[in-house]
């Protein structure tokens, strides 16, 4: 028995020390396509989670004793891993996101794709008759050991299933523009393969695996058109995403009361900022790797693998309740008095929540200074909007996107859009602007000159008609042209204050001879 | 005079209700003062041409409920603050003030109580200023139009907001108008019943669904060429009254947007669909199906294929009598589905493919209520088809055959023999035709409208048949006819005098008499007479001192015609508001003098002008900045004239085209 563990330990500090060697697929992507987002955002995903979910965070150990025991024979198969599933599982998940990273098609990944599936459904086999092999004795222990096989091969095929779906989502022209949005079921699936390794409901859960990333697969195209995933915005959209699960994720959960564990922090607690504390020296730490990695320095004991491992649950704990949290605040929905309590998931939950709902909003957007918010997290995320809200209704509302304003203004009875002032110019004094206008117009003109009040342009307008019903040519008279350009321009123009008509008819008549035919017609001239 | 003076008011009042036309009610109100009292008590609508007697006119008609400023130049902000002062003006008119038709201390704001029905269009030069203390000053006015004002945008249209009681708007190339624009007007004007947004390229689908969410009385909505989608046609489909729909260019709607449509809108009368590329047969059934009330149905040149079962589609529509499928391929069979269809009024098959002489006769065999019928561009037409036409369509009204090449004489005699009723008459392009075939036409002696394009082989003879009889023509294109001259010119004027448009480009045979005799056409409108080089400063000069009421002239490449003609056209045709003086011989000075005279004009094309210089130019310009609203100018003048022209002309919502 110690040789097993001291193999099994072996075997996952050499995880820990190259988390890609589980698989030679990743590095055999060309370095040019092994873009950064991917690694980025899963990682930050699985931390999140790993932080945020205790129950998940440590399947793969768990389920590791029992596999190594059984897999023994295959752990001399290099270089295929020998077990995929006792490995750390953010390596794996690294894993299948670059299968998906894959961008063209590769034939030649695609083959070691299929012929290390092909090795590892030939493991199962074996696996699998092992047991068959193996019923003999195995019947005389304790049904756990059962349900673990059936755990066991559960995983391995899940596994598979999904390393196949990738594989073949990689063949899809569109993948690499919806890697962000493919990527998302498979890390679910894997939290809900956690989960339901824990209740030990494997029949079901598989089910729910395989049809899931099908789906996922099929929505490939249309995603592809809406995500991008350079974007950071899509990054962004992962991470909002998971945040916004923290609370309302579990409302559709509907575990029968019984089925978990509640624990209820106090208010102290959960407002603390720290939650892990060095025994030596205490200081406080909000994640307990931070805590681990602070605690290298206090000694070469706390250097080694083990030490620095992720902490684990012992054996026993598999058996253990789910646990879900109640918020502190009496009468609160959350809270576990409340006739229709509804728990938090986390801890991460409990403090968002209390914080949310029950604090002070002390952090003040400092764009706006009139968003408030408790949460920081919140804080930055208006920060990012903020400003952008362009879309404005009369009733003062903003709106970052056009849509919600007219959704707005469909909803509301006399709510009207409201256009910003930028190049009103003249503001909205009518009088002032028609000054400025006329007299621009009379500055550039010369028509009206210096006898012409400040506020008579417009009138100059309609005055025309007393004398000069063809006000235009009183545009002629000053105008600053060399009159020599024009030849006898000048005569015409010296005429232009008399009567427009009589004026022409004495210029045209000298020239040309006409006849006055249309002298004598009144202003109903004018209508048509 | 005695007698006319025993006539009381009220009995001069019917006598002037049965006035027809403008020219007979202008000259009525000529006649003495007590004439000129009943035209200013009765008349309701008034159409401006000159803002400085604007306020004496709204002054003096009381009972005024429409006012038409598109044709006015300079009307801005300041010309509407000037309007709606109430103050008695200090620099009142010396016409109103000595006129007995205006009692004293009446409010001068009264008509503003009256008004109901506003147009606008094409006022470049209002801002959103003096658009909203119009709209406000009448706060009972139910119909605004501004089309056609391309600078107009959201600050307009939330002007015209305002206009709680309106129940019509058209905003036609308003180009600045966006969603927020409209969604202003669909909350400020929840009335709306008539609503049109033809080219505001900016609307979307969001402002649509709004103004369908707010505007639920919409009987009229025009949202051609916008980039609208399916989800607008959902949205309009909730309109429980609306009745006329038009959706010309929408190609981003497909059959999926028609089903909406289908289903929807129970009042439907009248859709236009035509060249909305992404619909189909299909779409145009669910609509059919949806709404067997459809009068009528416009999918020129949406549809390729015109399939039997659609046209059989269209036959259970009892009260259908227009369709247009233009543009798309038909099938003889197809043509029998539609046969006997009694209700049929109007069917345009223009450009379709696959039309020939025995699909056209199976389709026209029932149809003895046809009035229009457009075969343009269906070449394998022959006379046999027009034949069978004339036959089964008596009442015919209006013909389409441009490009019908096959057709001869012989068509225009059965015309000529049976169509009595004809009134268009289209034969551009028809080589077939000759001066025995226009004598045979002119039989029909309602044809008011003749487009003889492109057949040379007319002449003055046939010309001299058409008017010697048919008197009403008011409309004809002799575009390129080289056969025609001077004669059927004269022949023109002495038989069609109430010819309104006429099309001489390219008829080089015709000389300065030929224009002469054009000067004695009073109610010419519109002439286009290019490249006309035997014509001079002596024909224009006639033209101008005769045809009063030319709005339109277009002398592109006359390049005899000197300054005198110019001078003259300055002088005499006051009334012209677009011109086309491109190519020609004019200099600076007579080119100050056209736009400087020509206070109606709106529209000038100066490009290729040789012995004007940029001075010319400028001064030009300067002299009819406040009122001009479209120019068109060598691309090379755009930064030889100075700023301030073309900034003035700019900020005044003149538009200029550089060539």
């Amino acid at each position: 028995m110690d040789l097993k563990m001291d193999l099994e330990e072996r075997l996952r500090a050499e995880t820990w020390g190259k988390p890609s060697s589980v698989n030679d697929l990743p590095q055999r992507v060309p370095p040019d396509r092994q873009t950064q987002f991917p690694n980025f955002a899963s990682h930050k995903n699985l931390q999140k989670r790993e932080d945020q979910d205790p129950s998940i965070s440590n399947y793969g150990m768990r389920i590791e004793p029992s596999f190594s025991e059984f897999n023994r024979p295959s752990e001399c198969q290099p270089p295929l891993p020998s077990n995929p599933i006792s490995q750390d599982r953010g390596v794996q998940m690294n894993d299948i996101l670059q299968l998906g990273k894959t961008q063209e098609w590769d034939p030649k990944a695609m083959l070691n794709n299929l012929s290390f599936l092909e090795q590892k459904i030939h493991q199962l086999q074996e696996l699998v008759h092992a047991i068959v092999g193996r019923r003999g004795p195995v019947l005389g222990r304790p049904d756990e050991l059962v349900a673990q096989q059936q755990q066991l091969i559960t995983a391995d095929l899940t596994s598979i299933i999904i390393q196949l779906i990738s594989t073949a989502g990689s063949l899809l022209p569109s993948v690499k523009n919806s890697l962000s949005s493919a990527s998302t079921p498979p890390i679910r699936q894997l939290g809900q393969l956690g989960g339901i390794l824990n209740n030990s409901g494997s029949g079901i859960g598989l089910d729910s695996n395989l049809v899931l990333p099908s789906q996922g697969g099929s929505k490939v195209p249309d995603q592809s058109n809406q995500v991008d995933p350079m974007d950071q915005s899509a990054i962004d959209n992962l991470e909002d995403h998971e945040s916004k699960d923290d609370e309302d994720g579990d409302e559709g959960e509907n575990l029968p009361p019984g089925s978990f564990e509640i624990l209820q922090l106090e208010k102290e607690e959960i407002l603390a900022p720290h939650t892990h504390f060095c025994t030596i020296c205490g200081k406080g730490f909000k994640r307990d790797a931070n805590l681990r990695m602070h605690m290298r320095g206090h000694g070469d004991e706390y250097k080694t693998p083990a030490a620095l491992a992720k902490p684990h649950k012992e054996a026993g704990s598999e058996m253990m309740l789910i646990k879900r949290y109640s918020c502190p605040y009496a009468g609160c929905k959350r809270n576990k008095d409340h006739k229709k309590f509804q728990p938090l998931k986390t801890i991460l939950c409990v403090k968002n929540h209390y914080k949310r709902t029950h604090c002070d909003k002390s952090y003040t957007c400092s764009r706006c200074n009139t968003k408030k918010f408790s949460v920081i997290a919140d804080l930055k995320t208006h920060e990012k909007h903020c400003g952008k809200d362009k879309w404005l209704c009369s009733c003062g509302t903003t709106f970052s996107r056009k849509d919600k304003l007219f959704g707005h203004i469909t909803l509301f009875q006399g709510h009207t859009p409201a256009i910003p002032f930028d190049e009103n110019k003249g503001g909205l004094s009518l009088q002032g602007e028609h000054n400025e206008d006329t007299n621009k117009v009379g500055n550039v003109s010369f028509s009206f000159g210096s006898s012409t009040p400040s506020s008579g342009g417009v009138q100059n307008i309609m005055e025309d008609v007393k004398g000069n019903v063809d006000d235009p040519s009183s545009f002629f008279s000053p105008l600053s042209f060399e009159a020599s350009n024009f030849g006898g321009f000048n005569e015409f123009t010296r005429s232009a204050f008399d009567d427009s008509e009589g004026a022409f008819s004495f210029l045209l008549q000298a020239s040309c001879n006409y006849t006055q035919k249309n002298g004598g017609q009144s202003s109903s001239n004018n209508l048509e | 005079m005695a007698s006319l003076e025993s006539l009381t008011e009220d009995l001069l009042v019917r006598i002037y209700k049965g006035l027809a036309s403008d020219g007979d009610r202008k000259s009525w109100r000529l006649v003495c003062r007590d004439f000129h009292r009943i035209d200013a008590l009765t008349r309701s609508s008034l159409r401006v041409l000159r803002v400085e007697f604007l306020r004496s006119l709204l002054a003096n008609y009381p009972r005024l409920d429409t006012l038409d400023l598109s044709v006015c130049p300079r009307i801005d902000d300041g010309a509407v603050a000037v309007l709606l002062t109430s103050r008695g003006s200090p620099w009142a008119f010396p016409r109103a003030a000595s006129s007995s038709l205006s009692p004293p201390g009446r409010d001068p704001l009264a008509w503003t109580r009256g008004l109901r029905k506003l147009v606008l269009s094409r006022s470049t030069g209002l801002g959103h200023h003096g658009l909203e203390q119009v709209i406000r000053a009448c706060a009972y006015l139910e119909s605004v139009d501004v089309s056609h004002c391309c600078g107009f945008g959201d600050r307009e249209a939330a002007a015209l907001s305002c206009g709680a009681r309106l129940r019509e708007v058209k905003m036609d190339k308003c180009l600045g108008v966006t969603d927020v624009g409209l969604a202003k007007i669909a909350v400020g004007c929840g009335r709306l019943e008539k609503v049109s947004l033809k080219w505001c390229m900016e609307i979307g689908d969001l402002g649509v669904d709004l103004l369908c969410n707010k505007c639920v009385d919409l009987k009229f909505l025009d949202l051609s060429y916008l980039k609208v989608t399916n989800d607008s046609l959902r949205s309009i489909g909730s309109l429980p009254k609306l009745e006329v729909l038009a959706l010309v260019g929408c190609s981003l709607i497909d059959d999926t947007g028609l089903q909406f449509l289908g289903g929807g809108c129970p009042l439907l009368r009248v859709i236009d669909m035509s060249r909305c590329n992404g619909i189909s047969s299909c779409g145009l059934i669910s609509v059919a199906k949806g709404h067997e009330d459809l009068v009528q149905l416009n999918a020129s040149y949406s549809l390729t294929e015109c399939s039997s079962i659609l046209l059989r589609c269209f036959k259970d529509l009892k009260n259908l009598n227009a369709i247009k499928i233009d543009g798309a391929r038909v099938s003889d069979s197809a043509f029998k589905a539609l046969s006997n269809c009694t209700s049929l009024v109007e069917i345009g098959l223009g450009k379709c493919i696959g039309a020939t002489n025995l699909g056209l006769m199976r389709l026209v065999s029932g149809c003895v209520n046809l009035r229009v019928l457009d075969l343009t561009c269906c070449h394998s037409i022959t006379d046999a088809a027009i034949f069978a036409i004339s036959d089964s369509c008596r009442n015919l009204t209006c013909l389409k055959l441009e490009s019908c090449n096959m057709i001869t004489e012989k068509s225009l005699y059965y015309l000529g023999s049976f169509c009595l009723l004809l009134e268009e008459l289209d034969l551009t392009d028809c080589g077939g035709i000759n001066d025995t075939g226009l004598e045979y036409l002119s039989n029909c002696l309602e044809l008011s409208c003749l487009k003889l394009a492109l057949c040379p082989t007319i002449s003055d003879k046939g010309l001299g048949h058409i008017a010697s009889k048919c008197r009403k023509i008011c409309e004809i294109d002799l575009y390129r006819c080289n056969g025609i001259g001077d004669d059927a010119l004269a022949a023109l004027s002495s038989g069609c005098k109430k010819l309104r448009r006429l099309n001489l480009s390219y008829c080089s045979d015709v000389t300065d008499r030929g224009m002469e005799y054009l000067g004695q056409l009073e109610e010419l409108w519109d002439l286009e007479m290019r490249s006309l080089f035997n014509v001079t400063g002596v024909g224009l000069m006639a033209l101008a001192a005769g045809c009063k009421r030319l709005a339109d002239l277009d002398m592109k490449y006359c390049e005899n015609v000197d300054d005198s003609g110019f001078w003259a056209l300055a002088y005499y045709a006051r009334n012209l508001r677009q011109i086309n003086l491109s190519h020609c011989n004019i200099s600076n000075m007579g080119l100050c003098m056209v736009m400087s005279n020509l206070t109606r004009l709106q529209e000038a094309k100066l490009v290729h002008l040789n012995k004007v210089t940029v001075e010319g130019f400028e001064l030009a310009l300067r002299t009819c900045w406040v009122r001009i609203k479209k120019v068109k100018l060598l691309a090379a003048l755009r930064f030889k004239l100075s700023s301030d022209v073309r900034e003035t002309l700019h900020s005044r919502g003149c538009k200029i085209r550089w060539d």
